[in-house]
């Protein structure tokens, strides 16, 4: 086996013009927001940041519970639980400093907790199918926006059209399931350290049955074999030639990008609250919609919560923390495809996936309206908040993932 | 020898659309896969030696890249063929 690739000098640094576009377009808006909106302006690093780790480690929430299903394949869930569990020791000493006794019937400012009630369940089943169906969750579809993906963009496009639905049918599923379902914030019942342990063991054994899925299926690799360290570089240009080639140029492993977003997440918490991209889309898709009269009524029971709510309110600023984290995420994921010669335009071949991006992404923005958050705000973010909705939506999210898996097999 | 042209295909049909293809190849030369998915890059040589192939990724510029999976010539258990390829995508830097 000869791993074409592999050999250190066979690709230079390319001097194209895309790259260096991508660092001018960095460069000058990241001076621009530092300069315009300075208080945002970490939010757009945070943005720049996310897009980045997604394209770098191809972290892509829908595959790794696709490939549950679809190939038995567990090693892309591994890292997201492993993130999950860097995110969420943080999270734990973030709500400790905020709220030292958490029994005293409080919640903690800004943590991404839900009530577990019908709407939390169907929208992540909703979620799970259409993420799989779109080839890409939300988070999955912005990063793939930055890279040229065209079906992305088709997909964004049926996100809007499931946010704009979900927003109308809201104040339906608040009164019906969600006003009257229960928040569960686990410290609540067993102390921080309990808490913190029980979210922990769970991951690990979350993780553990990974492994037997992957083994049940078949012959697994049942280690990696030691990497060959290449030679000490023979000067400081080679030095830095390698490091740039080993961060720019190739993909990062699955659990490095998930840690790195673990801790993105903490700095973000830290900062001012967890990271979440549906809210922003749900306020432009509700902008857009108001320009055809589509007015939806006041949203019941969204001032008690917190997380990635919907948003329809006349006086959002149009350029808040949430644009500058969606719009800093896929130029972000644009400059690392750049770089790394990864950017294409990419037109699907077969018409159906348009019909399939269009779908799936309305499935997912239905699902994410009405669970209020994504694999990012709802799953991502909710666990490491110590809430048990996280993990119901985790489970929901595997239910429809199952469900999308046996919908593409039927479609070729 | 067969070529598959995956190109513009959204996740997961690049690598589903190839071990369809060597699950009915009767070419022994093996199968040339055509993508500019990055992600398949990891998926598809794994999901071949689940099936007794190897692989070869060569870039073939502008965003594309070449795969081409043949036949494992030698005897190896199917641990051996993974335990060889996990390392090669370490090294290459693809996939987990």
């Amino acid at each position: 086996m000869q791993a074409t690739l592999a050999d250190p000098g066979a690709h230079r640094v390319r001097l194209s013009l895309l790259p260096g576009f991508a660092c001018l377009l960095i460069l000058s808006s990241s001076l621009a927001v530092g300069q315009g909106a300075p208080t945002l302006a970490p939010f757009w690093f945070f943005g720049l940041a996310f897009g980045v780790i997604l394209q770098r480690s191809r972290l892509c929430f829908a595959s790794a519970f696709r490939d549950l299903f679809l190939t038995s394949d567990g090693r892309a869930m591994r890292g997201i639980l492993l993130g999950i569990a860097v995110a969420t020791v943080g999270f734990a000493l973030i709500e400790l400093r905020g709220l030292p006794n958490p029994a005293f019937g409080g919640l903690p400012r800004g943590a991404h907790l839900m009530p577990i009630g019908l709407q939390l369940i169907g929208g992540g089943i909703a979620f799970g199918i259409g993420m799989v169906l779109a080839g890409g969750c939300i988070s999955g579809t912005l990063y793939r926006v930055g890279e040229g993906y065209v079906a992305s963009w088709v997909a964004l496009g049926g996100i809007l059209l499931g946010l704009v639905a979900a927003t109308h049918t809201w104040n339906w599923w608040w009164l019906t399931t969600g006003a009257s379902a229960p928040v569960v914030w686990l410290p609540s019942l067993f102390g921080y350290g309990g808490a913190l342990l029980l979210a922990l063991a769970v991951l690990g054994a979350a993780a553990v049955l990974t492994v037997w899925w992957e083994l049940r299926s078949g012959p697994q690799p049942a280690f990696a074999l030691p990497r060959v360290a290449p030679p000490p570089a023979a000067s400081l240009r080679e030095a830095l030639a390698r490091a740039y080639e080993q961060v720019a140029r190739r993909g990062w492993p699955f659990a490095m990008g998930a840690v790195a977003l673990g801790v993105l997440n903490i700095l973000a918490y830290q900062f001012s609250h967890p990271l979440g991209v549906t809210g922003e889309l749900s306020a432009w898709a509700n902008r857009g919609a108001g320009l055809f009269g589509a007015l939806p009524p006041e949203l019941l029971g969204t001032g008690l919560l917190a997380g990635c709510l919907l948003v329809f309110e006349t006086g959002t600023p149009l350029l808040g923390e949430g644009f500058f984290l969606d719009s800093g995420l896929v130029v972000g994921a644009f400059a690392a495809a750049a770089l790394a010669g990864e950017f294409k335009l990419r037109f699907p071949s077969r018409p159906v996936r348009y019909v399939q991006s269009v779908g799936g992404g309305a499935l997912m923005g239905y699902g994410a309206g009405i669970a209020a958050g994504c694999t990012i705000g709802a799953f991502f973010s909710a666990v490491p908040s110590l809430g048990l909705n996280g993990f119901v939506f985790g489970l929901a999210l595997l239910a429809g993932a199952g469900l999308g898996v046996q919908a593409i097999r039927r479609i070729a | 020898m067969k070529t598959l042209d995956v190109r513009g295909e959204i996740c997961p049909y690049p690598m589903m659309r190839a071990v369809d293809a060597l699950k009915s190849l009767e070419d022994p030369e093996g199968l040339i896969v055509l993508t500019d998915h990055p992600p398949a890059l990891g998926t598809i040589p794994w999901e071949a030696a689940k099936l007794g192939y190897e692989a070869d990724i060569e870039p073939s510029g502008g965003a594309e890249w070449r795969i081409h999976l043949r036949s494992s010539e030698r005897q190896r258990s199917p641990q051996e063929v993974l335990a060889e390829l996990s390392q090669q995508l370490q090294t290459l830097g693809v996939g987990g």
